[in-house]
């Protein structure tokens, strides 16, 4: 098939959000041809483009550095708003009003432009002034209750997931206006809450109490609401090493009991039914364990797959550089460029493969202001000496 | 019977999910915005209504749920006309999301895609098409081992764990609405469809915080020994976050973003223990350094009661995190002033009440959603345009 333009080509992104949830969406939507500005305010240094953690969410962005203590950066700012498509932020309520460049302010000049404000919690709520990241939020919104083991709400899941979840449903939020604004002609202004992403995925647990009363608990790796043994992570040669086995019904059973060599304990004819097997499954999970024990993660992988069982190695960052799909894929990839402050850096590819637009370049994440002069050319046609201007004035840096 | 909501975003959006557990949720999102989504259904009808939770009725929870705002379509795929029928179907609308189901029907998605030049058709596998694993089963334990998500998940002394209920399959399918939007919107501007193929694999490894931060950077983090963080409970990459139990509950405690407040409330407190010794201030002399600040906390926060300090350090402006039980949430007078919370209609007709959706667009409200109701709105035997004339798309 032929190559042509990528999906949001022509789409320009004003980027006012920091740290993870807000980065990762703009990621996307530069992944995928959008002109990113990211701004660093010099009033709201947020991260700083030097960390690793900053190169992670800002590839495919152009970087522009203003002192928005200034008014001349205020007034810089007015008219990139009146030029974008997208103005998105994680401030707290009011900064862009403050700055003269709240949504209503500049929908009179720009009327197409969509506005997006993802805050923790919400601008409207009795909790909408708390002050959240995303472990916050998991604790919030009951994911850290109930993920774990039983009798203890102190685990949860152990990286920000809700961030990236944020900056996912945030994208999708930038594109369905882009979509409304198509037949109405009129952009508008999206309130993400953080807190409600997150509240989302407790969903099963949420319905089952409000119809039936019942307050679900953590339940390791067992399935709340399903009947499927064994079911779990199994210990298995070498230094904290485990493979996940899910046996999902009686069918993949007999094959998991052909791959163990169909010892006398899985002979059990309490272990031929899932509620057999689930009502002992503490006991099953000891025996498949003896049995992993001494194995090999992926022999016990590949065995299982080869009969027909899901498995699976618990995978970390280390095994991913030998993984052979994402091989396959080139998934994990190094930028060309050298950033100035990491050396090389990587890309994991956007996991859309697009069969007409494909998203081919991955660019390093740019340093402070480093794209003032090229963003304010494009956007507002400023010529080299006034940005040059504007620097040796400092409303630039 | 329910249908799409006028005034939505996606309005006149026309969908075709045929997905299953793995990308369902990205069919909700597109729904939920107000597209027209028709979930195809086999004779015998869809296995994911069979999930549970369920309600005293015997209506799964599950499925209302993530089957929201959908209409229904039983076809037969195995049969000829019902084959017709769904590509019939498919070729209807803007936007098709699969995984895996036009394959086994027999469907001819190279035809599909030449004969409808604008179609959109969003493919979901559990691996990709091709590579050593590309036929692995992975449900959602599976998944979340290869991933990545279970050796991220889970303390020093419990197995890698997994995520609540969808938490995994969330990923691809927040993933599956943004490409099928995303190349929408290609479409609307070059009259160009597509097809755009993900991977559960790759979508989970892409959502992993710090993980390939550590793979690639670990040499310049000063607190990685290697290039893997083993898994530690709560306590984050960064040191700084960790659930605490406190004398009823629990609590997440952070030292960020300001740890000088905080440490000035436990003076205030009487309960910074050593923190004030030169030995554990950080080179600038500015704070104690993290470690033995976080044993410090851990200590303060095992004297209180959990609501009135969670209420305390948020008014102190410290984003301290209560761990809610559903139960807790449920009741949340937050949500609730939001009105957050939406009505399902059970197809035994019960109201059942469940999360709204994140977002709040100004020009474009969501709708709650209709009635989950019963499948089989069209059979598929019946002629393919009469399928069509059913669901209101033969014009």
């Amino acid at each position: 098939m032929s190559s042509g333009p990528l999906p949001l080509a022509g789409v320009r992104v004003l980027d006012f959000t920091h740290v993870l949830a807000g980065p990762f969406a703009t990621r996307i939507l530069g992944d995928m041809g959008a002109d990113v500005v990211k701004v660093n305010s010099a009033a709201r240094p947020g991260n700083t483009p030097l960390s690793a953690y900053y190169v992670m969410w800002n590839r495919n962005k152009r970087a522009l550095a203003l002192d928005m203590a200034r008014d001349e950066a205020k007034a810089l700012c007015r008219r990139l708003c009146e030029r974008a498509d997208i103005v998105i932020d994680n401030f707290s309520a009011g900064v862009l009003d403050r700055w003269g460049i709240g949504y209503e302010s500049v929908r009179a000049a720009n009327p197409g432009v969509i506005y997006v404000a993802m805050s923790g919690m919400g601008e409207r709520g009795p909790w909408s002034s708390f002050v959240t990241y995303a472990p916050t939020v998991h604790a919030l919104a009951g994911i850290t209750a109930l993920v774990g083991v039983p009798g203890r709400e102190d685990i949860g899941i152990g990286f920000s997931y809700n961030d990236h979840l944020s900056g996912l449903h945030g994208a999708v939020a930038v594109l369905a206006a882009l979509e409304a604004r198509r037949s109405t002609g009129s952009g508008q202004r999206i309130e993400l809450s953080q807190l409600e992403v997150g509240a989302q995925f407790v969903a099963p647990a949420l319905l089952d109490y409000f119809a039936n009363g019942r307050v679900a608990e953590a339940s390791g790796n067992d399935l709340p609401y399903d009947v499927a043994a064994p079911h779990g992570c199994y210990p298995c040669a070498g230094d904290d090493r485990w493979v996940a086995i899910a046996v999902m019904d009686d069918a993949q059973w007999a094959s998991l009991r052909t791959v163990m060599g169909d010892p006398e304990w899985a002979r059990d004819e309490r272990y031929a039914t899932a509620a057999g097997r689930v009502a002992d499954r503490r006991a099953l999970d000891g025996s498949v364990s003896a049995w992993t024990r001494d194995l090999d993660a992926y022999e016990v992988q590949t065995r299982c797959q080869a009969a027909g069982v899901p498995a699976g190695v618990v995978q970390t960052g280390l095994d991913f550089a030998s993984d052979p799909q994402f091989s396959a894929t080139d998934f994990l990839t190094p930028i060309a460029e050298p950033q100035p402050a990491v050396g090389q850096s990587y890309a994991d590819r956007l996991p859309l493969r697009f069969s007409r637009s494909p998203v081919t370049e991955y660019r390093r994440s740019r340093m402070l202001g480093e794209d003032n002069a090229a963003v304010l050319g494009d956007w507002l046609d400023m010529g080299a000496d006034e940005v040059a201007g504007g620097e040796a004035e400092g409303y630039l840096r | 019977m329910p249908g799409p909501s006028p005034n939505g975003a996606l309005a006149g959006v026309r969908v075709i999910d045929l997905l299953d557990e793995r990308g369902i949720y990205g069919g909700k999102l597109l729904a939920d915005l107000g597209a027209d989504v028709i979930r195809v259904e086999a004779r015998g009808g869809d296995p994911l209504r069979r999930r549970g939770p369920f309600a005293a009725s015997g209506d799964s929870l599950w499925h209302a749920y993530y089957a929201s705002n959908r209409r229904f379509v039983t076809i037969d795929a195995t049969t000829d006309g019902g084959r017709a029928s769904l590509v019939a179907l498919c070729g209807g609308a803007d936007v098709v999301l699969d995984a895996g189901a036009l394959a086994t029907a027999g469907v001819d998605e190279g035809a599909l895609l030449r004969d409808h030049p604008a179609l959109v058709l969003v493919s979901l596998t559990s691996f990709g098409r091709e590579g050593p694993w590309a036929d692995y089963l992975a449900p959602d334990l599976v998944a979340a081992a290869l991933g990545g998500v279970a050796a991220t998940t889970g303390d020093v002394d419990t197995p890698p764990l997994r995520g609540f209920g969808e938490m995994t399959f969330a990923v691809p399918g927040a993933y599956v609405a943004i490409a099928a939007l995303a190349a929408l919107r290609h479409a609307r501007e070059t009259g160009e469809g597509q097809r755009v193929d993900l991977s559960v694999h790759e979508a989970l490894a892409s959502c992993l915080e710090h993980v390939l931060m550590w793979l690639w950077y670990h040499d310049r983090l000063p607190m990685a020994l290697g290039p893997v963080l083993p898994r530690r409970g709560s306590l984050h990459w960064s040191d700084a976050y960790e659930v605490m139990n406190a004398r009823d509950g629990a609590i997440m405690v952070t030292i960020t973003p300001d740890p000088q407040a905080l440490l000035a409330w436990l003076v205030e407190e009487g309960a910074q223990q050593d923190l004030l010794d030169e030995r554990y201030l950080d080179p600038t002399g500015a704070r104690p350094i993290t470690g033995r600040f976080m044993e410090v906390l851990k200590d303060w926060v095992a004297t209180k009661h959990v609501e009135p300090f969670f209420f305390e350090s948020q008014a102190r402006h410290h984003p301290f995190g209560w761990v809610l039980p559903p139960d807790r949430l449920a009741d949340n007078p937050h949500l609730e002033a939001r009105g957050w919370w939406v009505e399902h209609t059970l197809p035994a007709g019960d109201v059942v009440r469940g999360p709204g959706v994140p977002y709040h667009l100004s020009e474009t409200p969501i709708a709650a959603p209709g009635a989950a109701a019963p499948a089989a709105q069209a059979d598929g035997d019946a002629a393919a345009d009469a399928v069509l004339r059913e669901i209101g798309w033969d014009a």
